[in-house]
């Protein structure tokens, strides 16, 4: 079984299409709750055909723009990595950790958007009936498709930072680990999306936004486990002089001397490692356990935990002075 | 005057058997020398009175042997035992060290006293952890006036096999016996030798008939020998002589002898190669450049071309078990004793490979079994004594024992008795897997003995003999890697006989070899002289690999998830925060 599902793909796909569903859904129901009466109808209805095209090319340009990227860099891959497979895995492991780590707790301020996006439609449409003043041109185009440029460019904004996290965190993965946690990502991100804008509660989303936040963490976890994993699986099979997976999951295929425990089966590397991968992406699991991989893991989450009691107390702190 | 003539028949007797016992004597100091046999290395060598190769030992049935060892190496212990010798009665002349004597330290001197009382085709080699193949391995060949086979030849060569090593052993050693070779990877020899050279002329006349005495002295790789444009006919393996049977290729595992009669043409239009080519199959790895094969020729003509060796399309060895050996002893058919050997390849918590019977690896007890035989009166016959890591069999006096070898490995193994040739009644092919009693071919009615045998890649074994050679006997893989690696049973053959036959004279040196190496001569297999059933201190080795989680394993993940949700309460606490603030 290759290895189809990467999971730190899935919740960031998940959520930046949340990010971008949150401002359309504000968008719609800002025009919703504005233009109410019958005579709005026929602008209505342009302004949200506008925006709709506007998320569609917004998204298209993405897809298209991160499958070339990912596919170009899989195709480079092939090539320059296979002889320190190990190497590259563990840095792209760390690198991957980083970058959740430092964008995860972006994450939890996202149900804040929806007030800061409220006000830059309300500023972008007064421009727009204030705008009989200002001369024709950028100004005027800009203020006219306000709502095709709105979603569109925001789109392409998440929808680029998301092209460049998914790779920045699923480097090292199989391309085919790719295309159904993006759509799955994708999918239910807008669903989600679909159901804040039906009149979902502010409480359950921040539940939802924690909760995928957790997962988020405790990947990057793993993921930095796993980095220490690999460099010091490199190093075992440079003092072996061959490739341990070669020998299976038994005796052999790891370095004893560091072993803090091993079970000869369910290992996530073999054969893509069946539910043991999926089990490996999102927990860091491993079946031949090191100190370094375990002290990395825990020292992670602690610091973590502790990295976010900070913010806490410094938030208060400023809340007090204001 | 009749007790007169009966007095001077009895001197003239003695004065017979007297003239009859001829000792023969050789006086080996060992040393290290240098050579070069395969031209590819200059590397120093364990020779005997500063030559390698070492002299072959020419004895005649009958003899008595007397071999002064003198160890001059310096820096390791040595011992010599006789491979195919059964010893009866001196099983303390077999050699193995910490089994039937304490090694021979540097600069100490040991004698070998035995009389050699069969006749065939033998080698001799040091039995000190994986040291002969560094050098110390030569021909031990005994003459038979008797021989059988004796009007079919006209003169006798010995042509001895082996593989090579640029490296010395005790390194090499190290490096496969490693947490770096978990899969217990052999090292690959370098080179083949016969003769301990390569690109032999054999200079043979026209018409005659010679008998080779082919000997594998090896560490590790059997060899496919063969004579270009000649048939061989066996008529000797490991020291028994068989009905003459006809062979095109024959495969010598190491440790094996065979002596082949070849007919040479009636003409010398041209000479002809013979090769002893390494089986691959036992390699790990082939290196790029290795040359498995080495060349001699038969010389008609000295003057003619030595033809380079064709190409075989296939390696096509005749099957030794298929031989009938020339007295026609018959199967044993009513077996007393049965000893069950697993054998593995495994790890353990060392992170090293190790070989296993039976789930043990053998490792050598403070004490050489013979001396705790001989040490520990009634308890002898209690296996216990014998250690935790020795895999001993006690076996009682004149019973047919029946060996059942199952090769849970994918490798062909040469395995070796002491002190006996074994009757082979059942060899599996490969793949078989383990012996079931109920379910095997015919037994032959004669079968092939000898002391050597291959058993198949993951196939099984069944030999038997006949209990009648009391003394502690190994039983062990012939590869010199995998005896290192543990591939030893220890076979106790009628303790009690043994103590008789032995006790108060083992003599002086030997007691001398075991107080120069601070080697304890009594006791059980840990030194215990009081209570031969207490093993503590013994020699400790290492544990299996514990099999899934162990108590740190278990530490380790309830850590780890404590600490997840510790760090994820305080995200959660975290991003819940605000909202709560918010409504409150």
């Amino acid at each position: 079984m290759v290895q189809i599902f990467a999971a730190q793909v899935f919740f960031i796909c998940l959520r930046e299409c949340l990010e971008t569903s949150i401002i359309v859904s504000v968008l719609l129901s800002f025009l919703a709750q504005t233009l109410t009466s019958e005579a709005d109808k026929p602008i209505y209805r342009k302004l949200v055909r506008q925006i709709w095209l506007g998320v569609i090319l917004g998204v298209a340009i993405c897809v298209v723009f991160g499958a070339a990227i990912i596919g170009t860099f899989y195709h480079l891959q092939s090539d320059i990595f296979s002889q320190y497979e190990y190497i590259w895995e563990g840095v792209f492991s760390l690198i991957a950790s980083a970058i959740i780590t430092i964008m995860g707790a972006a994450l939890l301020r996202i149900s804040k958007m929806r007030d800061k996006w409220r006000v830059k439609i309300a500023a972008a449409l007064d421009a727009n009936s204030a705008g009989e003043s200002s001369p024709r041109g950028l100004r005027f185009l800009g203020e006219k498709y306000a709502m095709f440029l709105l979603p569109f460019v925001t789109v392409l904004r998440e929808g680029l930072e998301g092209v460049l996290f998914i790779i920045g965190a699923g480097l090292g993965l199989p391309a085919t680990a790719f295309p159904l946690a993006v759509a799955c990502g994708l999918g239910v991100g807008a669903l989600i999306g679909y159901l804040l804008y039906r009149g979902g509660n502010a409480g359950s989303l921040q539940l939802f936004l924690v909760a995928s936040t957790c997962f988020l963490y405790l990947i990057a976890a793993g993921l930095l486990s796993k980095s220490v994993w690999f460099f010091e699986n490199y190093a075992w099979n440079v003092a072996i002089g061959g490739d341990a997976a070669e020998t299976g999951a038994g005796p052999g295929s790891y370095d004893i001397r560091q072993s803090v425990w091993h079970v000869n089966c369910c290992s996530p590397q073999l054969d893509g490692g069946g539910w043991w991968g999926v089990f490996n992406s999102i927990f860091g699991w491993q079946n031949s356990a090191t100190y370094g991989s375990v002290i990395s893991y825990n020292l992670y989450c602690i610091g973590v935990g502790a990295a976010f009691l900070a913010m806490y107390s410094r938030e208060k702190k400023a809340a007090k002075t204001e | 005057m009749a007790i007169l003539v009966s007095r001077l028949l009895f001197l003239f007797s003695l004065f017979l058997s007297v003239a009859q016992c001829v000792t023969k004597t050789y006086d080996f100091d060992v040393s290290w020398v240098s050579a070069n046999p395969d031209g590819l290395k200059e590397r120093s060598v364990i020779g005997i009175n500063g030559q390698w190769p070492i002299p072959t030992i020419n004895v005649t049935k009958g003899d008595q042997l007397v071999v002064n060892v003198k160890n001059s190496l310096g820096n390791e212990s040595t011992s010599l035992h006789f491979h195919g010798l059964y010893q009866n009665g001196t099983t303390h002349m077999d050699g193995p060290a910490q089994v039937s004597q304490c090694a021979i330290m540097p600069g100490s001197t040991f004698t070998y006293n035995f009389t050699v009382d069969q006749p065939g085709t033998y080698w001799y080699h040091s039995h000190v952890r994986g040291q002969y193949p560094d050098g110390l391995r030569g021909a031990f060949i005994v003459q038979d006036p008797e021989d059988p086979h004796k009007d079919l030849y006209d003169e006798e060569i010995v042509l001895t096999f082996s593989d090579w090593y640029h490296d010395h052993m005790p390194d090499l050693l190290a490096s496969f016996i490693s947490i770096a070779n978990p899969s217990g990877a052999e090292p690959v020899p370098n080179s083949a030798l016969v003769n301990e050279t390569q690109n032999l002329a054999v200079k043979i006349k026209p018409g005659k008939t010679y008998m080779f005495r082919i000997i594998n002295m090896g560490a590790f790789a059997a060899q496919y020998i063969w004579f270009e444009g000649h048939t061989m006919q066996v008529v000797e393996v490991d020291g028994v002589y068989t009905e003459p049977a006809d062979a095109e290729m024959i495969y010598v595992t190491v440790a094996q002898r065979w002596s082949v009669l070849v007919t040479a043409k009636n003409d010398t239009n041209a000479n002809f190669a013979f090769v002893g080519s390494m089986d691959e199959d036992l390699f790990d790895t082939v290196p790029d450049g290795l040359n498995p094969n080495v060349t001699g020729w038969l010389v008609y003509d000295d003057t003619k071309e030595k033809p380079a060796p064709k190409e075989i399309e296939s390696f096509e060895p005749f099957d030794d078990f298929d031989l009938v050996p020339q007295d026609k002893e018959e199967l044993y058919d009513h077996v007393d004793y049965q000893i069950q050997l697993d054998m593995k390849m495994d790890n353990l918590d060392d992170g090293a490979n190790y070989a296993f019977f039976n789930d043990q690896t053998y490792a050598a007890p403070k004490v050489p079994t013979l001396y705790t035989v001989l040490s520990t009166g009634p308890n002898a016959t209690n296996p216990e004594i014998y250690g935790s890591h020795t895999n001993q069999f006690v076996l009682d006096h004149n019973q047919v024992v029946e060996i059942v070898l199952n090769n849970d490995d994918p490798g062909k193994h040469p395995f070796h008795l002491h002190g006996h040739a074994f009757q082979l009644v059942h060899r599996s092919a490969d793949d078989a897997g383990f012996y079931d009693a109920s379910n095997h071919s015919a037994f032959p009615a004669t079968p092939m003995r000898r002391d050597t045998i291959l058993v198949n890649p993951n196939g099984n074994l069944v030999l038997r003999f006949r209990s009648d050679n009391p003394g502690v006997w190994l039983f062990h893989c012939h590869i010199e890697w995998h005896v290192a690696s543990g591939l030893i049973a220890t076979i106790i053959e009628a303790p009690l006989a043994l103590q008789k036959q032995l006790s108060g004279k083992i003599p002086q040196d030997h007691q001398q070899a075991c107080r120069a190496g601070n080697v304890l001569m009594e006791g059980n297999a840990a030194g215990n002289t009081v209570d031969v059933l207490d093993l503590q201190g013994e020699t400790s080795f290492p544990s299996p690999i514990p099999t899934g989680f162990t108590a740190r394993g278990i530490v380790a993940l309830v850590f780890s998830c404590v600490a997840a949700f510790v760090g994820m309460g305080v995200i959660g606490w975290y991003g819940m925060a605000p909202i709560k603030a918010k409504s409150g």
